[in-house]
């Protein structure tokens, strides 16, 4: 009974820890991949917005629009940049990635705004724009819209990563915890039987073999054997001296 | 004194024949036992080859356009062929599939430059793909690389930085959208909206019917977008219920057959019963075929309800006018070879048209092109090229425009035709006001 309420014990103890190890590593993980990686992509995405905006002088004013789509095209192929758009000095679309089209929040903002914004477009997702001026904004201003979704993925995707690790050290521990309790209980459990079987008398069928161990086990079942003899050579000689009397 | 046997000199002899072929790239520049220079080739040709290399779709949902190219030119060159080829050189086109995409493209512009070592590049098709080319053209000017005949009429291979690089005998999408601009507002319909792929080509056709209104003092009344690679199959209900909310008089659509065919089919679906334009790069008879075979097969009886407010402008004449010389010629030759797509680039099965205009298109590039090569002599050099290609001033190809080449003009014919279907097939329009007004 006892024994069984220290594996109970124990169990509960390797538990207690393991899920306060997940749960603090857990909240850490969420707040630094969070904060690194939305600090990583805004500044990317304000980097690509920078180039794209300096490569877009040269031909806003002297080349085919097409060349500034087509530059546009390479740049959306980056992982997590949904959507770019350029407007021109009049806050005209004159190039962007939209299909089907320019989503009626972006048609009705402010086309001229280059400060960070948040966004939320219906059928599309969650989104951090950040822009940059062309030409000091006298020529207009580039827009990338950055997946907030995908941050989301990648947290979720380390928490998983770091969850399996943990569950996979919980299972090994709780064995483990296991294993030993048992290897410390299964002696204990001998000993409680060889003590029985000294005290049915002799003749009772105990197992020596603990009296050859030279552990604390083997110290109690010479203990319990010296006991049980004096105990039996007392009765034995009560029972010799009634007889005398 | 050491005497020379019999075995001794077979041996040398050998060993001689099995070093000559290795010497003879080394003496390429040393005299020939007669004194005279050795023949030393320009790369992608041979004695008896003129290689030429084109990139284009051959898979994916804008295949019939690389396809319907590559069978136009291959018709004439055959016939080069069959006649004695250029200077007693056979014209090979060494083609490679890039489904209409740009990085594909690239790669298989690189394989052709370098790895083949082609003489020329001929025949890319698409926007998308030219752009990304053009930058490469420039990085290896040194070798003389030239573009010839691209299948699109945007501009960057028409201005600077890289118009140097390219050759193009079509008209441009400006000249293409400009056109239908002016017709569609001389007929009073002002209000214009734009379907367009979301690309390079759909962009400059954009920028096209904008510049064309700008003219008017207008603006594009309102415009959708579709994803390049859309197939028929695919829904443009949003993007028709977009164009509505502008009340567009006309629109027009810049993109490949089988998106701008979805779009046609949802728009008259919607009750959307306006003039509906396509350039000449959508493919005017895959369009066609679409939308008739849908039809049917919906049955929704006759298709001439998709098609009666269709007009597509084209950039070569219509091949029914066999009363030009090189439209009969193309007939002709169509019917002789009948070219098929090469095999290992086939991945789905394709049912080529009888003609088309975009083959057409692909026979006249051809014509010209081996025009150009005769025009280099018996040992043409890329060095060369450029030059030769500003001899052609006012050359007849046979049709009712002659083309004509130089420094400031890197663009040989100027016309655009319009079409519209009648009795199931494209015809020249000749009064707008009559169909649309």
């Amino acid at each position: 009974m006892k024994i069984q309420k220290l594996f109970q014990k124990t169990l509960f103890g390797v538990f207690s820890l393991f899920g306060l190890i997940s749960l603090s590593t857990s909240v850490l993980c969420i707040y630094t991949v969070d904060t690194h990686l939305s600090e990583e992509y805004e500044s990317n995405s304000k980097d690509i917005a920078k180039t794209i905006a300096d490569s877009s002088v040269d031909i806003l004013l002297n080349r085919d629009l097409s060349a500034l789509q087509s530059l546009i095209d390479q740049f959306v192929e980056i992982q997590s940049i949904r959507y770019i758009y350029i407007t021109d000095e009049e806050g005209e679309f004159v190039a962007h990635t939209f299909v089907p089209g320019v989503p009626e929040e972006i048609r009705t903002g402010d086309r001229n705004n280059t400060v960070t914004v948040e966004r939320s477009l219906p059928g599309m997702g969650d989104f951090v724009e950040v822009g940059s001026p062309i030409l000091a904004g006298v020529a207009g201003t580039v827009h990338v819209g950055m997946d907030t979704d995908l941050i989301a993925l990648k947290i979720q995707r380390a928490i998983g990563r770091q969850v399996y690790l943990i569950s996979i050290i919980l299972v090994v521990g709780v064995l483990a915890a296991i294993w030993f309790v048992n290897l410390a209980a299964k002696p204990l459990g001998d000993l409680l039987a060889y003590a029985v079987a000294l005290a049915r008398g002799p003749d009772n069928g105990a197992d020596d073999t603990l009296l050859a161990r030279d552990d604390e086990v083997g110290q109690l079942a010479r203990l319990f054997l010296y006991f049980s003899e004096g105990v039996q050579a007392e009765g034995e000689q009560r029972v010799s001296s009634g007889n005398d009397g | 004194m050491r005497t020379i046997t019999r075995r001794a000199l077979l041996r040398s002899g050998l060993a001689w024949c099995a070093a000559t072929p290795w010497l003879k790239p080394l003496r390429a520049d040393a005299d020939t036992d007669a004194g005279q220079p050795a023949p030393q080739m320009a790369p992608g040709v041979t004695d008896t080859e003129i290689v030429l290399g084109m990139s284009a779709a051959f898979s994916g949902p804008s295949r019939g356009l690389g396809i319907e190219l590559y069978r136009g030119a291959t018709a004439y060159f055959d016939h080069v062929n069959e006649q004695g080829g250029i200077a007693g050189r056979n014209v090979i086109l060494k083609t490679y599939d890039d489904g209409y995409q740009p990085a594909p493209s690239v790669r298989n512009t690189l394989k052709l430059m370098l790895q083949d070592q082609v003489f020329l590049l001929f025949g890319y098709v698409g926007t998308p793909t030219v752009t990304r080319v053009l930058p490469m053209l420039k990085k290896f000017q040194d070798r003389n690389f030239f573009l010839f005949f691209p299948f699109t009429g945007a501009q960057p291979q028409r201005e600077p930085p890289y118009g140097d690089f390219a050759f193009n005998l079509r008209s441009s999408y400006r000249q293409e959208t400009a056109g239908l601009v002016d017709n569609f507002v001389r007929i009073n319909r002002k209000r214009i909206a734009v379907f367009y792929q979301a690309d390079a080509y759909g962009r400059s056709g954009w920028a096209g019917v904008r510049r064309a209104l700008k003219h008017y003092g207008r603006q594009i009344a309102g415009e959708a977008t579709y994803r390049r690679g859309t197939k028929f199959t695919a829904s443009m209900r949003r993007q028709v219920e977009i164009l509505k909310a502008s009340q567009p008089e006309a629109v027009i659509c810049i993109g490949s057959y089988a998106a701008c065919a979805a779009f046609v089919r949802d728009a008259v679906n919607l009750g959307l019963q306006v003039p509906i334009a396509n350039l000449s790069f959508v493919g005017s008879e895959n369009l066609l075929k679409l939308l008739t075979h849908w039809a049917l097969t919906e049955e929704r009886g006759n298709s001439e309800q998709y098609t009666r407010f269709l007009v597509n402008s084209q950039v070569v004449p219509s091949y029914e006018e066999a009363s030009m010389p090189a439209i009969q010629e193309y007939r002709d030759l169509m019917r002789r070879y009948n070219p098929q797509p090469p095999i290992e680039l086939l991945k789905e099965p394709y049912l080529p048209s009888e003609h088309s205009f975009v083959s057409l298109e692909g026979f006249i590039d051809a014509k010209l092109m081996v025009e150009i090569l005769r025009r280099l002599g018996d040992r043409p050099e890329r060095s060369q090229l450029q030059q030769a290609v500003f001899t052609v001033q006012d050359f007849d190809l046979g049709i009712d425009e002659r083309a004509s080449f130089g420094p400031d003009r890197r663009q040989g014919l100027q016309q655009v035709y319009y079409t519209v279907v009648d009795e199931g097939r494209f015809v020249l329009l000749d009064n707008w006001e009559d169909r649309f007004a």
